[in-house]
């Protein structure tokens, strides 16, 4: 057993179940959506992209692309939530709320893909 | 695919950024957990947004102050707490990328990729030196002045770190590899469109021989130019097409051949197939008598052999007996000493050859030797270019420098490949036409110091604009070169040294000559006669002003309203 490889492990699947956890409930409903679930699901989002930097194989060039895309899309839906909340002080209407949790949707796709691809060079590496 | 360096970068960065991330959030989140009161005293909890918003000023140590509220106790601690967590968490990561650039590896990849970078991106012509020892620096020297790039590699790092800080006319990339190896040769440039030459010339035959056999095989279209000192290794570089193999003995020897056989000849090599800068060496008086030749080394013997086939008498001294083919009578001792210098008799001799492989021995031989004779002729070899100014100062009759025979030989075969030809032909030429040549460059006072050589070739794709006036049957001569196309009463001063047609070689060819489609011509011009030449071969108006002395009707235009016929035939 590799440790490094199971930290890494840890951190993609980590950020998957966040950000998971946080795409589950009425998508227009804030109170089925925790501020504190997004902020870590970046946070781990981005731990994950920084493990994933300076890898050689085709196969984490490709990790490394979907986590970028789940870092923009999380990142996008922080800043519609601070912007609504204490920018332009509209409060987390339905409108934004369905916002922020589509946006974590898109990521949460990208999130997906990330894990399958690396049950997928884990499977490789066994054969 | 990202390159090697980026690579090396981020996965040395994983751990810092890591760090530096987990350090923010973990500050960020602490902050919205601390309990806190508004401005009218009103329990409060910062939201994530002021939490970031505070972490991202405190971390970076600018410092607002306590905004949106005053700070509770609790919030003052926390922020003690992600300060140092934040500062730490920076240090950390600012050491690394610094550790980072300092690593000897990582400079090493980064000069690596920039180094093929700027190769990649060249867009001109140029030549790759392997090699950067006395003849390389003189190449470089001299392929600048010429203004073409040069790509140096060499195995030894100091030298090229002494390239780096050098002023060059043109672009010179250098960088430390092993030019043994293939791949290291091709990220030089061996396989650009750009690479008009590989340069083979470090200290070591057996490097030369690889980097030959490897540019021949990866890049067919460059021409290879290679030093070998024996004369195994310069067979064996012959044989498969190498453009030039230069034998620094062998050249040596040659040059002594001309000397005392062919005065003329031997003037003109000399001065076109030196370093450029340098005038023709005086005419050398060369006696005949018996010869003392100091060293039995590589350069030794094959003047040796040279003397003897020359029928003239020889004297060897040398120190070690050793030495295969020692001739009888040879004299055991350094040739420094005088006593040495007397057992081999002379006084009664005409010439010395100092050809030892130390240049400080060369120096004393010569200078002891005319001691006891002065009207000796003095001869040398000077092993190393440093000690080029001391042979200078000696006034030996003749010296030679290797790295200076194979540079000046390398670079008149780049300047004009025709000059290598003009030689061969001289070689079996009588003195005489050699001294006529001679006395064409040299009365032109603008020769005297730089002459420029220009091969021209009269063919479509060489000199378009006069092989259509050709094709069209109008006569073209010689003289059409030396003439100036606005004042046709003024001569330029270019001189047809020779004229190639198919295997036939003219000598200083008559103006009048007839030129035929594909003939190559050798012009020695100065440098704005040889812009003015290159402009008639390639401009169709100007070419037609030359040869006819009329205006040629250009544009579609003027042909159509005065004459279809334009350029008119004669």
């Amino acid at each position: 057993m590799n440790i490094s490889r199971v930290v890494f492990g840890f951190f993609v699947l980590l950020a998957l179940t966040l950000n998971f956890g946080f795409f589950l409930g009425e998508i227009d409903n804030p109170d089925h959506h925790d501020v504190y679930e997004l902020f870590a699901a970046l946070v781990v989002g981005l731990i994950a992209t920084v493990m994933k930097l300076g890898e050689r194989s085709q196969m984490s060039a490709m990790l490394l692309a979907s986590s970028l895309v789940v870092d923009l899309h999380l990142i996008a839906a922080v800043l519609v939530w601070a912007i609504s909340v204490h920018v332009m002080d509209v409060g987390l209407t339905p409108k934004v709320m369905a916002t922020i949790v589509s946006l974590s949707g898109g990521a949460l796709l990208a999130n997906l893909l990330s894990v399958v691809l690396l049950t997928m060079e884990t499977a490789g590496y066994s054969r | 695919m990202p390159s090697s360096t980026s690579l090396l970068f981020f996965r040395r960065m994983r751990l810092p950024l890591t760090v530096l991330i987990a350090a923010y959030s973990i500050a960020t989140v602490g902050f919205t957990l601390m309990p806190g009161t508004d401005a009218d005293g009103n329990p409060w909890r910062m939201s994530l947004f002021d939490a970031f918003y505070v972490v991202s000023y405190t971390g970076s140590t600018i410092g607002f102050g306590e905004v949106p509220y005053e700070f509770s106790k609790a919030q003052r601690l926390w922020t003690m707490v992600s300060i140092y967590l934040t500062v730490i968490a920076w240090l950390f990561s600012i050491g690394s990328i610094i550790s980072l650039m300092q690593d000897p590896a990582f400079a090493q990849a980064l000069r690596g990729a920039r180094f093929r970078r700027a190769i990649r991106n060249y867009d001109r012509p140029f030549y790759l030196l392997c090699g950067y020892g006395d003849t390389g620096r003189l190449l470089t020297r001299s392929l600048t002045e010429l203004h073409h790039g040069v790509v140096v590699i060499d195995a030894r790092k100091d030298k090229i770190d002494a390239l780096s800080v050098e002023a060059h006319k043109a672009p010179v990339h250098g960088f430390c590899m092993d030019a043994t190896m293939p791949e290291n040769l091709v990220s030089a440039g061996l396989q650009s469109r750009w690479c008009m030459g590989v340069l083979a010339v470090t200290a070591d035959d057996r490097v030369n021989l690889e980097i030959a056999v490897i540019a021949r095989l990866l890049n067919q279209r460059s021409a290879v130019y290679a030093r070998a000192d024996e004369a195994g290794v310069a067979a064996n570089m012959r044989s498969f097409d190498t453009a030039h193999v230069v034998r620094p003995a062998e050249e040596f020897v040659y040059r002594l051949r001309l000397l005392l056989t062919r005065p003329h000849t031997y003037r003109l090599y000399q001065w076109l197939r030196s370093s450029p800068g340098q005038g023709p060496p005086t005419m050398p008086e060369v006696p005949s008598g018996r010869w003392i030749l100091c060293g039995f080394g590589r350069f030794g013997q094959t003047v040796y052999r040279l003397l003897r086939e020359l029928r003239y008498e020889v004297t060897v001294i040398e120190e070690n007996t050793e030495l295969q083919g020692l001739p009888e009578g040879t004299v055991v001792g350094r040739g420094t000493q005088a006593e040495t210098l007397q057992a081999a008799n002379i006084e009664d001799a005409v010439g010395i050859l100092a050809t030892t492989r130390d240049d400080v021995d060369n120096l004393s031989i010569l200078i002891t030797a005319r001691d006891l004779n002065p009207d000796l002729f003095c001869g040398a070899v000077a092993n190393r270019w440093s000690s080029g100014p001391l042979f200078d100062a000696a006034e030996p009759d003749y010296f030679a420098q290797p790295g200076e025979l194979i540079a000046g030989t390398i670079l008149s075969h780049i300047r004009s490949p025709l000059l290598s030809h003009l030689f061969r032909r001289l070689d079996q030429a009588d003195d005489a036409v050699a001294a006529r040549v001679l006395e064409r460059l040299l009365t032109d006072p603008t020769h005297a110091q730089e002459p420029e050589f220009l091969t021209v070739r009269l063919s479509k794709k060489r000199a378009p604009a006069l092989h259509a006036l050709q094709q069209r049957g109008f006569r073209l001569d010689l003289g059409v070169f030396a003439r100036h196309p606005l004042r046709p009463a003024d001569r330029l001063q270019v001189d047809a040294l020779m004229l190639s047609r198919g295997d036939e070689d003219r000598l200083l060819p008559d103006t009048a000559t007839e030129l035929e489609s594909g003939d190559r011509v050798l012009l020695a011009c100065s440098a704005a006669a040889a812009r003015r030449v290159r402009v008639l071969l390639e401009s169709e108006a100007v070419a037609y002003k030359t040869v006819t002395g009329r205006e040629l009707q250009q544009g579609w235009l003027f042909r159509k309203f005065f004459g279809s016929r334009s350029p008119a035939r004669p």
